[in-house]
């Protein structure tokens, strides 16, 4: 017989390493926001300035501390989501590090993980005591399995402490500043601000043509959504329209459905209106008498019914896409509309885009009636029921129990949350810093400059609706409550994978919901309900 | 005198036995270690974690056996076992039959045979996890290679990942195009290494290709073929990278096989109690099928012999 050639081995093994080395794919971060890479342009006509990643930086704030170091041979170690020294989140971590070293005298480790791997190493390292990381920039809705567990520290001693960079908490709106916080006490450094908001296409909405037409159809005038319903018609309107002029028909709308890809915090802030309403604010996970999940209410119902009656308007690809790809196809000019994160509007701005200058933002559409959970009652609003959210990681610095500088630590995550640094993360954009401060909003607002944005390679009409979209979002009197109780992540996954389950027509959104609260009380009772009740009440900030 | 020497050997023989021993039991030592720290004490402790339940990734309370009730009785672990089944039995199957026809194929006389078996184990080479998200690619329903040449073909695109049916059809095509290599490769081996013999002496005796395959061919390679089927019906069970790089299990749980259940049970929900049962479960599972076909196996060869 003869024997294969060592060459022939040689050229397979080339070949595999090139194939696993071409597998990577953008946008399959599924995860702290992702920056997506959209198509390369041949012509666009609204490429007039960019901003790379690294080019815009924020101010040095910290003075070198010579030889007068106070943490002199410490090491800070953080854990972050893994997205490269110009990518979302872990990037100003790099950036900073020089300034830190020099300020402190102590040394800064960046660890980067994968999304996915985050949490269950940091929570093996909490759970060990080993105390490998000092700080890990972390979920807001990890917290209630990490003050539960008694695994972090709060910052309450060194807020005021003229020793450490200042920064403002009151800066931060009420929305995303409750979320710094737990029973009392200061957990989280302000640092990423989340909420969804609603993006549209400005240029379609203003285009004359499509006005007249939209009107001979649904009879009003095509505007911004301000409910469901009328997003609805947009979406329906512009669904099979060739909306970025390459001659194929694109999409009313696009979401991020994939199981894992974070499509149920889609449902939530979707939801929150026909839920929440002025009678009832704090109600829509569970009855905090009982601990017996609310998913199934009438409400709830209506939500992911109208949600599952949206899908028809977007790709029956985006049922397995994650955000990377669901953006990608808003930043293509292939969807006319699609709520998500800040990430959006700015990466809308990037080189690539197809949609920079014609984006517009604007708080969640909302409804005409919700369901009173109190009273299990519809409830009429006068005008539109509209419900800001923090939906989302609102990634941000926490300090483990165990960490052996703790100061240092706290120095780093407060040298990142002064203000002249946030404004800048929170214009650039590829750092998925989003805003959520009243220094980040353009007056009357806020305090920030118009130019301060631009330079980042805004273009104005973008910014300005994007500023005021997130202002309106955690200014709205009433806010979607988010779940801070251990075992979060499991009652979201299980939401996930349920809605993922109506929106493929795997179960009726009924049997999906009846599902979801099944999950949810076998989830409660093996964590105690009592005890879970009674975190769930605190963290609502109800009488026990 | 005599007695005195009779005496006087056994004990020196007796001395060099023991001393044989004591060699023995050192150089069986590192392997007894190996298995005691890598197999025994991860059981145990396994079996020690199921018999609790976990709050905030800690021992919580004792809870005896009810992790291996909730087996019984949940849905979704249930459904996660029907995806694995499905799966393996529609891989297994396909893999075995691809796998021994192409060996079959390609261990005949051809132009370029060489480059071809070199081509055909390609993907064993590769990483699972990164096949999968290759797979995000090939699959992508928008604009993906497959789709794109279904479209030029005239076929109407396939929604790979994002209909139930079609996202567990492409985690068994992504694990059949990765393990149809191995089933080929031991294949290949196995029939290269057949007597030439007794083919000569069937073509001397005018049997045709078939019966040469069906009564030569077959018969001597069953066992290799029982083998393999052993070694992928284990790993097939134990599949996890694929799905979970391709589909994350979804949508909704169509393509949740059960080590994804499990993994997601310890390290996302951190119920390690509940986690090692379901690893108990698994287990079981598994050593029935193996004991089956080693039994299967041995009678083969006892048959042979």
């Amino acid at each position: 017989m003869r024997q294969a050639k060592p060459q022939s081995l040689v050229i397979a093994l080339a070949t595999v390493t090139v194939i696993t080395a071409c597998a990577v794919q953008p946008g399959q971060q599924p995860v702290a926001p992702a920056q997506p890479t959209p198509t390369p342009l041949g012509q666009e006509e609204n490429v007039a300035q960019t901003v790379k990643a690294g080019e815009l930086k924020p101010p040095v704030v910290a003075q070198p501390c010579g030889d007068n170091c106070p943490y002199k041979d410490q090491t800070v170690t953080v854990i972050v989501n893994a997205a490269g020294e110009k990518g979302p989140i872990s990037g100003p971590l790099y950036e900073i590090r020089e300034e830190f070293e020099q300020a402190t005298g102590a040394k800064l480790n960046i660890v980067e993980v994968p999304f996915a791997e985050h949490f269950p190493k940091l929570l093996t390292d909490f759970t060990t005591g080993s105390g490998q990381y000092d700080i890990s920039i972390a979920g807001a809705w990890w917290l209630g399995d990490l003050v539960g567990g008694d695994y972090i520290l709060s910052y309450d001693q060194w807020y005021t402490d003229p020793r450490f960079p200042k920064w403002d908490i009151e800066d931060v709106q009420p929305g995303p500043r409750s979320l710094l916080e737990y029973g009392g006490k200061k957990y989280m450094v302000a640092n990423d601000h989340d909420g969804q908001v609603m993006y549209y296409r400005r240029d379609l909405l203003e285009d004359p043509n499509h006005k007249a037409a939209f009107k001979e159809k649904y009879g009003y005038d095509l505007k911004v959504p301000e409910t469901w319903k009328e997003f609805r018609d947009v979406a329906e309107y512009f669904n099979g329209k060739d909306l970025n002029g390459d001659g194929k028909p694109d999409n009313g709308l696009t979401m991020h459905l994939k199981v894992g890809g974070q499509g149920m915090f889609h449902f939530m802030s979707f939801a929150a209106p026909f839920v929440i309403g002025p009678e009832n604010t704090k109600l829509f996970w569970f009855d905090p008498q009982t601990m017996k999940p609310l998913m199934d209410s009438p409400g709830h119902l209506r939500a992911l019914e109208t949600l599952v009656d949206l899908i028809q308007f977007g790709p029956e690809a985006m049922m397995g896409w994650s955000l990377g790809e669901a953006w990608d196809h808003f930043l293509r000019g292939e969807a006319a509309l699609t709520f998500t994160w800040g990430d959006l509007g700015a990466l809308a701005q990037q080189e690539g885009s197809k949609v920079k200058g014609k984006t517009g933002a604007a708080l969640l559409p909302g409804t005409t009636e919700y369901y009173n959970l109190k009273t299990g009652q519809w409830v009429k609003v006068d005008g539109v029921n509209r419900v800001g959210n923090t939906t989302g990681g609102s990634w941000a610095g926490v300090i483990s129990k165990f960490s052996k500088a703790p100061e240092a630590a706290y120095y780093l995550l407060a040298l990142m949350a002064s203000k002249p640094k946030s404004l800048i993360y929170a214009a650039r954009g590829w750092d998925g810093v989003d805003p959520g401060r009243f220094s980040h909003y353009l007056p009357p607002a806020g305090t920030a400059k118009i130019e301060d944005y631009l330079a980042a390679g805004w273009d104005e009409k973008d910014i300005r609706d994007y500023t005021q979209a997130y202002f309106d979002n955690f200014s709205a009197k009433l806010q979607f409550p988010y779940l801070r109780i251990p075992g979060t992540f499991e009652y979201w996954t299980a939401l996930d994978i349920h809605l993922s389950e109506a929106a493929t027509k795997q179960k009726t959104p009924e049997e999906a919901l009846k599902a979801t609260v099944a999950d949810f009380e076998a989830i409660t009772d093996r964590l105690g309900r009592e005890k879970q009740r009674e975190i769930y009440v605190t963290s609502l900030g109800l009488d026990q | 005198m005599a007695t005195i020497a009779t005496t006087q050997i056994p004990q020196k023989r007796i001395g060099l036995v023991e001393h044989r021993d004591r060699a023995k039991r050192f150089f069986l030592l590192p392997a007894v270690v190996w298995v005691l720290a890598f197999s025994i004490f991860p059981l145990l402790y396994a079996l020690y974690n199921s018999l609790f339940s976990f709050r905030f990734g800690r021992i919580n309370e004792f809870v005896g056996l009810q992790n291996f009730g909730r087996l019984l009785t949940d849905a979704n672990l249930h459904s996660g076992l029907r995806t694995t089944l499905i799966f393996v039995a529609s891989t297994i199957v396909v893999q075995m039959i691809l796998g021994f026809g192409l060996a079959l194929l390609l261990n005949q006389e051809m132009r370029g045979r060489n480059v071809l078996r070199a081509i055909m184990i390609l993907p064993l080479f590769a990483t699972p996890v990164a096949i999968g998200y290759l797979g995000i690619t090939i699959f992508y329903e928008q604009n993906g290679p497959l789709n794109v040449l279904l479209r030029a073909l005239g076929i109407e695109p396939v929604p790979w990942l994002s209909n139930p049916f079609w996202a567990l059809v492409a985690v068994i095509l992504v694990d059949i195009w990765q393990w149809t290599p191995f089933v080929f490769l031991v294949s290949l081996a196995a029939l290269q290494a057949l007597p030439i013999d007794l083919y000569e002496a069937a073509e001397v005796d005018g049997a045709s290709r078939f019966a040469s395959f069906r009564y030569i061919t077959l018969p001597l390679m069953t066992p290799t073929l029982f083998l393999i089927l052993l070694l992928r019906l284990v790993e097939a069970f134990k599949v996890f990278d694929i799905p979970t790089s391709l589909t994350l299990g979804g949508p909704g749980r169509a393509t949740e096989v059960y080590s994804l259940f499990t993994y997601r049970t310890a390290m996302r929900f951190f119920d390690h109690g509940y986690a090692a049962a379901q690893g108990f479960l698994l287990l079981v599972i598994v050593s029935v099928i193996v004991t089956l076909l080693f039994r299967r196996i041995g009678r083969l060869y006892d048959v042979e012999s």
